[in-house]
């Protein structure tokens, strides 16, 4: 099987409108003659996207201007595709969990406070919390990405 | 949006439209194929049908 000689490309975006320049860029391709084969968009990198073209990108070119797209990522090496690898398969959050970390709630009733990890349910992606703040330690039962890592492990 | 919970592509059903298995809302993370022939991504991740796909479903 031949193998596939792609570049690719990180874009910047404005923050939060990743998916929305994707889908848009995407579309335009398909109208265009822009070589894009696919576009990526990983939850870990806020503010970008990944481009896979068998073209060169060139932010001058009106078939790839889009809302929201600020400019292309210049650099002296190109992003290889083991790098982008990592990105295809997300290992999950609760394993960069560990017991005695101290996180903080991100969403729900609990959002703001400071808790410590006391028990892990890997297979159900949860996690048992306690409060720092409260006067009685209650566990509190939350999805792993609801919590924020402050401490890895408390000493 | 949903997600299949066995080929990951996107679609609004409850059912994927393309292999027929459940869909979740809880997903994450967006890849955009246009081109699943020439992509490498596409063949890393054993894609052969251009759509929307996250990359991770729960």
């Amino acid at each position: 099987m031949e193998d596939i000689e792609n570049s690719i490309y990180a874009l910047k975006t404005s923050a939060g409108q990743e998916r929305n320049v994707a889908r848009l860029l995407a579309r335009k391709s398909k109208d265009s003659g822009v070589g894009i084969c696919s576009i990526l968009v990983p939850e870990s990198l806020k503010g970008y996207i990944l481009v896979e073209s068998s073209t060169k990108i060139d932010m001058r070119n009106p078939d790839i201007k889009v809302p929201h797209l600020r400019g292309i990522v210049e650099g002296n090496k190109d992003i290889t595709f083991e790098e982008v690898k990592k990105f295809l398969n997300p290992e999950p959050i609760i394993s960069s969990i560990q017991k005695g970390s101290i996180v903080e709630l991100v969403s729900g009733p609990f959002k703001g406070e400071r808790a410590k990890v006391v028990r892990i349910d890997e297979s159900r992606e949860e996690v048992v919390l306690e409060l720092i703040e409260a006067a009685v330690p209650i566990p509190v039962t939350v999805k792993a990405d609801q919590i924020r890592i402050i401490q890895k492990e408390a000493d | 949006m949903n997600a299949c919970t066995s080929c990951k592509m996107l679609s609004s059903k409850e059912r994927c439209p393309v292999c027929g298995n459940p869909t979740s809302s809880n997903w994450s993370g967006l890849l955009v194929i246009t081109n699943p022939d020439e992509s490498a991504v596409a063949k890393e991740l054993g894609i052969s049908l251009a759509g929307e796909y996250c990359l991770r479903v729960r």
